[in-house]
């Protein structure tokens, strides 16, 4: 994904999902589990299209409902009582419901974390880990480097012995296993032999000399600040909603929804703009787009 | 401005007696384009490693060796680094990290400068190589071309004063090769950096050069131009010189009364000169297409209309290939890279098989026979890289380890294993490990292992890449002398003159099927461009001289 908020700097798209993720697993309160899920959805379906519509509608519609079953049918607290198991348990009102809502925050951090996984590629990954140990960015990347390397030359070399007809498809069992050993035996020694090289490579190159420095291509400039302060003010308003109890949802013994206040309606307003930040980014720039090119 | 300053130097490798260096006299100025030459393990890698000690091998060292008048012990590692570069004959094994603007930034990032400054010096190497258009990309995507000139870049980008490199276009083909001399010549003449390399394909490198210098057995026999440098090899007559470039061989083949020409433009020009007050300038008979179709007797390997795709979506790498191998032929497909001349290879080996027509040995389709049947006496595929095929920690182990399943007896193996070591000579080197040869000498042990199979078809990916004129010279006469007794080679190569002087069929390859095949002479008369060198230089006056040696012929035919 090459477009939107994924272009953001790495920094600002990990504080924008730990916060995200961090509020969807704590509110209960059902406006804010709506906020969240639809949130999720409507992004997911923004970055990955058609392909994110299948998979909420086979994988996780039937998950929310089965989660959402399943606890009732264990879990008999709760003071109104709908009716009787034929084992004598009770069905309450509010296990059924804190079922619904705790499938529907499991539904939620699915579908958030599909989205960070589409934003998050594994070259912001390796920069954020780089940060704080830069020695390990550089082995996260040599091992990348090298794993698809190793995995083509293992298939050379069973192709190679596949030609002089001892390879893992041919022969007996004890006869593949034997020439499974083989195969993996010169690869060993391949390895071995071409990592003196590699080391070669490196150690021409400088490495090992004190004082190393990390690049990367990421640029923290005024844009991303500006996201930073915007998503800081909007989750500066949720927690204050939180510490007001306008969060809060109390399932057990009874149901206890916060009431709706002026104030809460803002931090409905708040989280929304946060959960929807990719969205709203993104349709932004789809108007701005269109005016731009109208005009040219 | 003296770099490098070389008196009197030897080397010795730790255990061995003999000298690999011995007593090298050489003075490098700032700005030369420096090509050393010589056969495999005359120590031209050596020499070039003493000069970035970091990459030294050990060993004892004497004589004085200055590095802008310091004595090159005592430059530091970071004057090392950023100053000597040094680009690796394996383009795979150069690249450390995942990603092209990584390993664009990994020198740079070694050296501790900050951000701003490597992205200025990447965005600079990115444009000045033009790689913009795959500066994102995975390093596994690119293509071997790529992937070394990425190695050099990434070397250009710390800014080196002189530049190193070993051997670095025999793992390319041709085109690649040729535009990475090209990209050098760029950075010698545009930036003026000193470029000091080693090659065994001369006949690109030597018009580029300043200076070429010839090393044997450890020693430098010749140094000057290109020019002087073949002329005295000439009057040495020294093996070297028939790896110099076609246009050199024929003239001093021919006479010798002006500078040697190096290029096909110089050849061509000095041969216009010499015919001007020639009177009987005749065109050739036209070479007898050879009869080919002589042979009513079943082909040794037989394509017919052969389609294949790797993937059921995927496009036909293979489209409607048909074509006949006759027994105890040399046949060559020659072409471009990715025009699937090499998985029509695999599938003459069996494995792969067409999804569309079918691929006959001897008149049995290939699908219908087990992989004994297909492996033992039948069919042999030796790969590119002859590594994969070593198993034993020496050379004689691994011979009889491809033995080691049959049900011969210990007297008759052993005897079996000398006949093949004494037919490739491979008997000095039993005791040595595989990996220790030479890429020559790799090559020669993995044909003797895939001959001890007794194949009646050897397959062949590439047999000459990174050998040196005088190995492939000695591949050809074993290749002819097992189409001699009766074994049939089916050969993918892109080494052109290699096939126009010893292949009996050459075909085109292009876009998953064969263009034009023919005898190898005809064949390549018949090209314009995808031809020898020597055919390019003389072309215009005979069409069908092909080779250094035809050439020669007819020149000497002219009076």
């Amino acid at each position: 994904m090459n477009s939107g908020f994924a272009t953001f700097h790495p920094f600002v798209n990990l504080v924008y999902f730990i916060a995200v993720l961090l509020f969807g697993m704590w509110f209960m309160h059902p406006d804010f589990q709506a906020i969240a899920l639809v949130s999720a959805i409507v992004y997911a379906i923004v970055l990955r299209g058609r392909a994110a519509v299948k998979f909420q509608l086979i994988y996780m519609l039937p998950l929310l409902l089965v989660m959402a079953l399943i606890n009732p049918a264990f879990n008999h607290a709760g003071v109104t009582i709908l009716f009787y198991l034929k084992n004598g348990n009770p069905i309450t009102l509010e296990s059924i419901q804190y079922g619904l809502a705790s499938a529907c925050m499991f539904v939620t951090v699915i579908i958030w974390f599909s989205c960070y996984n589409a934003v998050m590629t594994s070259d912001k990954f390796i920069y954020l880990f780089g940060k704080i140990i830069p020695a390990l960015s550089l082995i996260f990347s040599m091992v990348l480097r090298f794993v698809p390397r190793y995995q083509n030359q293992l298939k050379r070399i069973s192709f190679a012995q596949r030609s002089i007809g001892q390879d893992m498809s041919q022969g007996n069992l004890l006869y593949r296993a034997k020439n499974g050993l083989t195969i993996l035996s010169i690869m060993t020694t391949w390895a071995l032999e071409n990592a003196i090289e590699t080391a070669d490579s490196m150690k021409s190159r400088g490495y090992g000399l004190p004082g190393r420095t990390s690049y990367s291509l990421y640029r923290f400039d005024n844009r991303d600040k500006g996201c930073l302060i915007i998503m800081f003010i909007l989750v500066a308003v949720v927690l204050s909603g939180q510490v007001k109890g306008e969060n809060t949802m109390r399932f057990f013994p009874s149901i206890k929804v916060a009431e709706v206040t002026p104030f809460s309606i803002l931090v409905y307003i708040a989280y929304s703009g946060l959960c929807m930040l990719p969205v709203i980014h993104y349709i932004l720039e789809g108007i701005k787009w269109r005016s731009i090119t109208s005009r040219m | 401005m003296e770099i490098y300053h070389i008196q009197n130097v030897s080397f010795t490798f730790p255990m061995q007696e003999k000298k690999a260096l011995e007593g090298i006299n050489l003075t490098i100025q700032g700005g030369e384009f420096i090509t050393i030459g010589g056969k495999s393990g005359s120590g031209k890698s050596t020499l070039l490693r003493q000069v970035k000690p970091i990459l030294s091998p050990h060993g004892k060292r004497e004589g004085t060796l200055t590095y802008r008048g310091r004595p090159i012990e005592d430059v530091d590692q970071r004057t090392q680094a950023s100053d000597i570069g040094f680009v690796l004959q394996n383009p795979d094994n150069g690249i450390v990290t995942d990603k092209v603007w990584h390993e664009l930034a990994f020198g740079l990032e070694s050296l501790g400068l900050d951000q701003q400054t490597i992205r200025l010096r990447v965005a600079e190497m990115a444009s000045f190589f033009g790689i913009q258009t795959w500066f994102h990309k995975s390093v596994t995507e690119l293509s071997g071309g790529q992937k070394q000139l990425l190695n050099l870049a990434s070397i250009m980008a710390m800014h080196p004063s002189v530049l190193l490199l070993d051997e670095p276009t025999s793992q390319l083909d041709p085109i690649a090769a040729a535009d990475f001399i090209e990209t050098l010549r760029k950075i010698n003449q545009e930036l003026g950096t000193t470029i000091i390399l080693t090659e065994h394909r001369l006949e690109e490198v030597l018009p580029v050069s300043d200076r070429f210098i010839v090393m044997d057995e450890g020693r430098v026999i010749v140094d000057g131009t290109p020019r002087e440098a073949g002329e005295a090899l000439w009057c040495m007559g020294h093996p070297m010189f028939t790896a110099m470039p076609s246009s050199m061989q024929i003239y001093a083949g021919v006479t010798k009364d002006t500078p040697f020409p190096v290029t096909v433009k110089e050849g061509r020009q000095w041969l216009d000169r010499y015919l001007e007050d020639k009177s009987n300038v005749r065109e050739e008979v036209t070479l007898n297409s050879q009869t080919l179709n002589n042979t009513n007797q079943l082909p040794a390997l037989r394509f017919k209309d052969v389609w294949f795709k790797y993937e059921k979506n995927g496009v036909n790498i293979i489209k409607d290939l048909s074509f006949e191998v006759a027994e105890g032929q040399l046949y060559c497909l020659v072409g471009g890279n990715g025009t699937g001349k090499t998985t029509a290879l695999s599938l003459a080996g069996g494995l792969y098989h067409p999804y569309r027509g079918k691929v006959l040995i001897g008149g049995k389709n290939i699908l219908s026979m087990q992989a004994k049947e297909l492996f033992t006496n039948n069919i042999a595929y030796l790969p590119q890289n002859p590594q994969h095929l070593f198993v034993k920690k020496t050379v004689e182990q691994d011979l009889y380890e491809i033995l080691s399943r049959s049900s011969m007896s210990k007297e008759e193996k052993a005897r079996k294993i000398t006949a093949m070591a004494e037919f490739l000579e491979l008997e000095p080197l039993f005791a040595m490990h595989p990996y220790d040869l030479s890429g020559g000498e790799q090559q020669r042990a993995a044909l003797a292992k895939v001959l001890l199979l007794e194949p009646r078809i050897l397959l062949l990916d590439e047999p000459t890449k990174g050998l040196d004129s005088f190995f492939k010279a000695k591949l050809a006469s074993y290749l002819k002398q097992l189409n001699a007794n009766g074994v049939t080679i089916l050969m993918v190569s892109h080494d052109i003159e290699f096939c126009a002087k010893y292949g009996d069929v050459c075909a085109l390859f292009f876009n998953g099927s064969i263009t034009t095949s023919g005898a190898a002479k005809p064949f390549f008369a018949g090209n314009h461009f995808y031809t020898t060198a020597a055919n390019r230089m003389v072309r215009h006056v005979w069409r069908e001289g092909v080779t250094v040696e035809d050439v020669i012929a007819l020149c000497k035919n002219t009076r």
